[in-house]
C-alpha cells in the first residue's frame, strides 16, 4: 500500500468518509466535487475481490472451527484453500493445543454459529468462483495467539479464548463482523463493474446481518449485567484506534445505551447501539489499508495477529 | 475481468431464478447491472403536483428511497413515542399519516424491546434527514412525506392468513411490534440492494451502501429477537406469523425471501449467501400490497409515492 497513487486513493476515500460523518452539509458539498472516477486507476476489481477473499478465509475458518471443529478444507464438502496451486500453497491455521469446537450450552447460539459458518464458507466459494484462475490461496491464519494479543491490546486480559464458551464465541465473532461491513463498504467505491458491485453489496448486507445478529445476541445474553457490553466497547475502541492511529475520526461504536431525541421531542429516549454506524446512521467505511491495520494489529509490515505472514494478493 | 462478469451474471441469474423471481425479473436486474446510467424505465408520466424537477437520475432513486424511509420512520416513531415525524422532517406540504384509533407508544412493559425500537427509530429519522440533504446536495428537490396508512397492517394480516378479520395492530404490544418491524426491514435491504445497480455517482452509491448495511443490522436484530423470544417462551406463534408475512412478501415481491428459523436468521440466497435484491417494481408491489402493472398507489401509500418512481411497469 506504499505507492503514491494508493496513498492518494486512501486520502480521497478517508476524507470523503470524514466529511460524510460530519453531516449532510459536508456531503452535499462533496457530491458536487466527486472524484469517484479517479479510483479505478490503481485497483482492479480482481485486486479488490482477492482482498475480500482473504477476509472471507479468515471468517470462514473461525466460524467453521467454532461450529464444526474443522477447517474448511476438512468439511464433508471441502472448500479448497489453494484453488490455484500456481499462485502458491495454502497457509496454515494456528490453533491452541488440544483445540476443540465451542462447547455450546445455548442451542440458539450453536445455531447462529452454524449458520454463519455455512454462509462465510459460501462467500469463499463464491469469490473463488468469481476470480477463477486468479483466486489467491489462503494465507497463514492465526486463531490462537492473535486473540491473546488483541485481548492485551484492548485491555481485556492476558489471554482470550473465543472457543471456550457461548459468550466468548460471540465476542470472538464481534471482532470480525463489523469489520467485514466496513471493508466491503470501503471497497465499494473501488469496484468498476456494476455486476460485481451488486454482488459485493449483497455480501455487505449479509455481513451486516451477521453483525446485527451477533450484537443482538450479545445484548440479550448480557441481560443488563453490562459485562459483555464492556468488552464490545473495548474491542470497538481498539479497532477504531488501529484504523485511525491519530484517534480521529472514531469509526466504531460498541454496545452501550445512548439517549436519542427521536422526533424533536424534549424527552430523551434510551437506545441500545446495536448498529455500528455514524451520526447519519450510515454504516462506517474503511479503506483496505485501514482494514489490514486492524487484522494485523497495527503492524508496520502488515504482517501479524490474524495474518502472521500477511495477506495474499496485490492488496496487502 | 470479463470472466468475472460472466460468472456473476450467471450466479445472479441463477439466484433470481431459484428465488422464483422469474426470467423477467432476472433480465431486469441484469439490465440494472449495465454500466449505462439511464433513468429507470418504469418512471411514469408525471400526473401529480408533488413531482419535483429531478435533474439527475440518481435523485429519482434517492427520492424513491426517501419515500420508504418516511414510511419506516413514521412506523418506528409512533411505536416509540406515539407521534410521527416533526413537520420540519416531513417536509412542506407533507401528506397525512393515518394511524390506528387511540394510537400511543407500544406498551413495552419490561420486554426490553423499547431500546431496540428507539435505536431503529432514530436511525430511520437520520436516514430521512440524510437523504433529504443528499438530494438537495445533488441538485435535486427532496419529496415531502406522502400520505401514509399505518392501519394497512390489519388488512395485510388478513391477506397473509394471520387473522380472519382486519384487527392486527402492530402497536398493541412488543410481539406485534416485532411483526410490524418484520414487514419492513428485509424489504429495505432488498430495495437498497436493487437500487445500487441504478446509481451512477460513486459517492451516492457509497452512502446508499452504508444505509443498506444499517437496514441489514436492523433486519437481523428483528429476526434474532423473534427467534430468541420464541425459544425463551417455547412459543413459536410470532415466528410463524413472521413467516406468513415473508410468504406474502414473496408472492408480492418476486420471491427473494428466506424462511425464518434459528438456523436461518440471514435473508439471503442459499447458493452464494448473497442478500436478495429487488427491483423498484417488486418493492412497489409489496408496499402497495398488490401485484400487476400500472399500480400507482395503495397499501401503505394510499396516494402513492411522491417522485418519479411511483407506478409499476410490470
Amino acid at each position: 500500500m506504499a505507492n503514491q497513487e494508493t496513498k492518494q486513493l486512501d486520502q480521497i476515500i478517508s476524507s470523503r468518509r470524514a466529511m460524510m460523518t460530519m453531516g449532510g452539509a459536508a456531503l452535499a458539498g462533496l457530491i458536487l466535487t466527486s472524484t469517484g472516477k479517479a479510483q479505478s486507476a490503481t485497483l482492479t476489481d480482481k485486486d479488490v475481490l482477492n482482498f475480500a477473499l482473504n477476509l472471507e478465509y479468515l471468517e470462514a475458518q473461525f466460524y467453521n472451527l467454532a461450529a464444526f471443529g474443522v477447517t474448511i478444507d476438512k468439511l464433508p464438502t471441502p472448500i479448497p484453500v489453494a484453488p490455484n496451486a500456481s499462485l502458491g500453497a495454502a497457509g496454515t491455521v494456528t490453533l491452541k493445543p488440544s483445540f476443540a469446537k465451542v462447547p455450546f450450552s445455548n442451542p440458539l447460539i450453536a445455531d447462529y454459529a452454524m449458520e454463519t459458518a455455512i454462509e462465510e464458507g459460501k462467500h469463499v466459494t463464491f469469490l473463488q468462483g468469481a476470480l477463477g484462475s486468479n483466486a489467491v490461496s489462503m494465507p497463514d491464519i492465526d486463531l490462537y495467539t492473535s486473540f491473546n494479543t488483541l485481548a492485551m491490546a484492548a485491555g481485556i486480559g492476558l489471554a482470550f479464548d473465543p472457543f471456550a464458551n457461548d459468550a466468548n464465541f460471540l465476542i470472538g465473532a464481534y471482532i470480525f463482523e463489523d469489520v467485514g461491513v466496513t471493508a466491503y463498504h470501503g471497497a465499494a467505491g473501488a469496484i468498476t463493474s456494476k455486476s460485481i458491485l451488486g454482488a459485493a453489496a449483497g455480501i455487505l448486507a449479509v455481513e451486516a446481518y451477521h453483525a446485527g445478529l451477533i450484537r443482538t445476541a450479545i445484548n440479550q445474553l448480557d441481560a443488563g449485567s453490562g459485562a459483555l457490553a464492556s468488552l464490545t466497547q473495548k474491542i470497538s475502541a481498539t479497532r477504531s484506534k488501529l484504523a485511525n492511529p491519530s484517534g480521529t475520526p472514531v469509526d466504531d461504536i460498541g454496545l452501550t445505551t445512548v439517549n436519542v431525541s427521536l422526533n424533536a421531542s424534549a424527552t430523551n429516549y434510551p437506545a441500545t447501539t446495536f448498529v455500528d454506524a455514524d451520526a447519519n446512521s450510515v454504516a462506517f467505511a474503511r479503506t483496505p489499508a485501514q482494514v489490514i491495520q486492524i487484522v494485523t494489529g497495527g503492524s508496520a509490515t502488515n504482517k501479524g495477529v490474524f495474518f502472521p505472514g500477511g495477506l495474499n494478493g496485490t492488496i496487502k | 475481468m470479463e470472466k468475472i462478469n460472466e460468472f456473476i451474471k450467471k450466479a445472479v441469474s441463477r439466484r433470481s431464478f431459484m428465488a422464483g423471481a422469474g426470467t423477467a425479473a432476472a433480465a431486469a436486474f441484469l439490465a440494472g447491472c449495465n454500466d449505462a446510467t439511464a433513468p429507470p424505465s418504469s418512471a411514469p408520466p408525471s400526473g401529480g403536483t408533488t413531482t419535483p424537477p429531478a435533474s439527475k437520475p440518481d435523485n429519482d432513486v434517492l427520492n424513491f428511497a426517501l419515500n420508504l424511509e418516511y414510511l419506516e420512520a413514521e412506523f418506528y416513531l409512533y411505536a416509540a413515542t406515539g407521534k410521527g415525524l416533526s413537520s420540519a422532517d416531513a417536509g412542506s406540504g407533507a401528506g397525512t399519516t393515518k394511524v390506528p384509533a387511540g394510537i400511543a407508544a407500544v406498551p413495552w412493559a419490561s420486554s426490553g424491546l423499547a431500546q431496540y425500537a428507539n435505536e431503529i427509530a432514530q436511525d430511520e429519522v437520520n436516514h430521512v434527514r440524510f437523504l433529504q440533504k443528499a438530494i438537495t446536495g445533488n441538485g435535486g428537490m427532496p419529496v415531502s412525506r406522502p400520505d401514509i396508512d399505518l392501519t394497512f397492517f390489519a388488512p395485510l394480516a388478513v391477506a397473509a392468513g394471520i387473522t380472519t378479520t382486519p384487527t392486527f395492530n402492530p402497536f398493541a404490544g412488543p410481539s406485534p411490534f416485532l411483526i410490524g418491524a418484520f414487514v419492513f426491514e428485509d424489504v429495505g435491504v432488498t430495495a437498497y440492494h436493487g437500487a445500487a445497480g441504478l446509481l451512477a455517482e460513486k459517492t451516492i452509491l457509497g452512502a446508499a451502501a452504508g444505509i443498506l448495511g444499517v437496514e441489514a443490522y436492523h433486519a437481523a436484530a428483528i429476526r434474532t429477537l423473534l427467534v430468541g423470544m420464541a425459544a425463551a417462551t417455547s412459543d413459536q406463534t410470532y415466528v410463524d406469523i413472521a413467516n406468513k408475512v415473508s410468504a406474502l412478501r414473496a408472492t408480492l415481491g418476486g420471491g427473494n425471501e428466506t424462511t425464518l428459523t434459528s438456523k436461518s436468521i440471514v435473508a439471503a440466497d442459499t447458493t452464494n449467501a448473497i442478500a436478495f435484491a429487488r427491483m423498484t417494481d417488486q418493492v412497489l408491489h409489496i408496499v402497495y400490497g398488490a401485484t400487476g402493472a400500472g399500480l400507482s398507489k395503495g397499501g401503505f401509500f394510499p396516494s402513492g409515492l411522491n417522485g418519479t418512481i411511483k407506478a409499476t411497469a410490470s
